[in-house]
């Protein structure tokens, strides 16, 4: 995809967010998917917002992602994220917990039970 | 009657009276002559005689004179060259010292008039100016031995200070917990000011910028220069290059640190609540990147001060930066001279501030692909997008203009559509056809690629190219966000948004999305359907096989 560059990177992350790195709401989580809302962006939007923004405009990424894709630290992104999404830019949804497994027990019987239907 | 022999008597006599009395006049008068020759002889004698004598009276007078000037002469070498030397030693010596750091100070004369010219004048003026030259040399050599020790405790510190760097971005990497991610940030900006001024004093003390960098766009070096002020919130920067604008990489770190030397001037000199504006343009000689500030500007011999260093062509001496010394226009100049840069502080602002323009010469700058290594993500992204990789094949200057008007109503709302949307058929007959050809292999190729990748959702789109432009666009949408800025086919009038630099990466970054994290395309009744199609055809199957009595195993 994209050259990611080796040497050390010459715009610092905390110009992304103007230094600032506590959001102002309430904190996402690295998992949290973020999804555009394919509202345009406003013309006076802030460079790293406007690249999370496009970014998000193909689909819909976690925020770990995000930061991945723009060299950014995910504090950084979380920041970006929360002002998008007091602009109303973007969608969030909290990540989805994992499925509670049902006991191996269980599903042994289930298992033997099947076969010994087909018998 | 008369008688004749009487008259003729009378008149012989009567003649030879007269000729005697005529003869005697003759000879008295030749006698005087003879006497006044005589006389007028001895004169002339005379006269010799006295020129001679005031001759040797004139001589006897000029040598007396002579004596007497001698010996006045000895006697003032006696006093008044001792307090000739000692006017030296205690005045003009220690003035001419002076004069040499500050040209301002007056350096006082002889105390006699009268000396000047005279040998002993001009070996008093050679003392003066031996003190001179020995006294520059000797500042030289402090000031090169200042800088020799400040270059080396510089290059230290500041190979300490990237190694802190590393760590702390690393900290960001790893932890982000908002209260430390603050204080992460907040010690990554003062680690950046004080590696610039380290930096910055190395280069004015001679040393190497300390920073090897690869080729980077030009607009990072500005902003990364930006970052390394305390104001930077205060710096706007307009980005009017073509995307992909790049610096060779050894003019990198000296543009960077010129930018930020200019910017740090610039927002000292100007009010905490006005802007300082960058403006990155490209000029026929290369790219120029002008900073304003709306402050009180300079004077003019500030400002021709300030010019002459950062034209770099006299040698800095440390002793001349004042106290505390300031650096950055020294920084400037030694940068400018070093890599052929060129800095002009001349012309007032238009805001009344100062305007410093730094011009980038065509032979430092390259190009990168902003497609395949795009700009950090802080930088502010061009007023021009028309560099896709076929327009730049084919510049067409009609181009830039149309898509720059089309660039801020299209952060790219419409484009993700388009690319599937609009297959190559069906770009519009209506533009002019030299430029929209390359333009228009674009988005075919991601069509191409995103077909592919989506196909498994949408067999429509995939299968049906050259299907009503508009109907795909509905359709291949796979998260269904009705896009409101979907301009459709009647769009297509403007076929350079197909080539904005950033669409290729953002359908390849959608088709991982997609495949990846995207919710499906499909309605819950949608699934349902097609679960329940798969259900139907697995017990058809089941029952099938049922009636032929094979056993399923």
């Amino acid at each position: 995809m994209t050259g990611r560059r080796t040497g050390r990177p010459l715009v610092p992350a905390y110009l992304s967010t103007g230094g600032v790195a506590r959001p102002a709401r309430a904190c996402l989580e690295r998992l949290t998917v973020l999804t555009g809302t394919g509202e345009p962006a406003p013309p006076a939007l802030p460079a790293a917002q406007h690249a999370l923004l496009d970014m998000l405009g193909d689909g819909s990424l976690t925020v770990v992602e995000a930061a991945a894709l723009l060299e950014l630290p995910v504090s950084a992104i979380r920041v970006l994220a929360d002002e998008l999404l007091g602009r109303g830019l973007i969608l969030s949804r909290p990540p989805v917990p994992v499925a509670e497994l049902p006991e191996p027990d269980l599903l042994k019987r289930v298992a033997d039970g099947l076969r010994a239907l087909k018998h | 009657m008369i008688e004749i022999p009487d008259v003729v008597l009378g008149c012989l006599s009567a003649g030879t009276l007269a000729a005697l009395v005529l003869g005697g006049g003759l000879w008295r008068s030749r006698r005087r002559g003879a006497r006044q020759s005589a006389e007028l002889t001895a004169l002339n004698a005379a006269l010799d005689g006295a020129r001679e004598e005031a001759d040797a009276a004139r001589a006897q007078r000029d040598a007396a004179r002579a004596e007497s000037a001698a010996a006045r002469a000895e006697t003032l070498t006696a006093e008044a060259l001792t307090a000739e030397v000692a006017h030296l030693a205690r005045q003009r010596v220690p003035a001419t010292a002076t004069h040499a750091a500050h040209p301002h100070v007056r350096v006082p004369g002889p105390l006699d008039d009268a000396v000047a010219g005279t040998p002993l004048g001009d070996a008093l003026d050679e003392v003066q100016a031996a003190v001179l030259t020995a006294t520059a040399q000797e500042r030289k050599r402090v000031d090169a031995a200042a800088r020799a020790g400040m270059r080396g405790a510089t290059r230290d510190i500041q190979a300490g200070l990237y190694r802190l760097q590393d760590v702390l971005r690393g900290l960001q990497e790893k932890y982000d917990d908002p209260e430390l991610a603050q204080v992460l940030f907040a010690l990554d900006h003062e680690n950046e000011q004080s590696l610039r001024r380290a930096q910055v004093t190395a280069v004015v003390c001679g040393a190497w910028v300390g920073l090897a960098r690869e080729e980077s766009h030009l607009v990072e070096a500005v902003t990364g220069g930006q970052s390394r002020l305390v104001g930077y919130h205060r710096v706007k920067v307009h980005h009017h290059l073509e995307p992909g604008t790049a610096l060779v990489s050894h003019a990198v770190e000296p543009v960077a640190i010129i930018v930020a030397e200019l910017l740090d001037n610039a927002l000292r000199h100007s009010a905490p609540d006005t802007d300082v504006v960058v403006n990155l343009e490209r000029v026929p000689s290369g790219v120029a990147v002008t900073v304003d500030d709306y402050g009180v500007g300079m004077a003019a011999d500030e400002r021709a001060r300030a010019q002459r260093m950062v034209a770099g062509t006299e040698a800095i001496l440390l002793s001349e930066l004042g106290d505390p010394p300031r650096m950055g226009l020294a920084a400037i100049g030694q940068l400018t001279r070093r890599f052929d840069l060129s800095v002009d502080l001349s012309s007032p602002s238009p805001y009344g501030g100062v305007r410093a323009v730094l011009l980038i010469r065509n032979h430092l700058l390259s190009h990168i692909d902003p497609v395949e290594q795009p700009p950090a993500a802080s930088t502010p992204r061009s007023t021009r997008t028309a560099a896709a990789p076929a327009a730049a094949a084919t510049p067409v200057n009609g181009h830039s203009h149309a898509s720059s008007a089309a660039d801020p109503t299209a952060p790219d709302a419409g484009a993700r559509t388009h690319g599937t949307a609009r297959p190559a058929g069906s770009a519009p007959a209506s533009v002019p056809a030299s430029g929209t050809r390359g333009a228009g292999t674009g988005p075919v190729e991601d069509a191409g690629a995103r077909s592919t990748a989506t196909a498994g959702t949408e067999p429509s789109t995939a299968a049906t190219p050259d299907a009503d432009p508009r109907d795909t666009a509905g359709t291949g949408d796979p998260l269904g966000s009705g896009d409101p800025n979907d301009p459709g086919p009647h769009d297509s009038g403007n076929p350079d948004e197909d080539t904005l630099p950033q669409r290729r990466r953002r359908a390849r970054g959608r088709a991982t999305a997609a495949t990846a994290t995207a919710p499906p395309a499909r309605t819950p009744e949608e699934s349902a359907a097609a679960l329940g199609a798969l259900q139907a055809g697995t017990a058809a199957a089941r029952s099938e096989a049922d009636s032929e009595g094979n056993d399923p195993r």
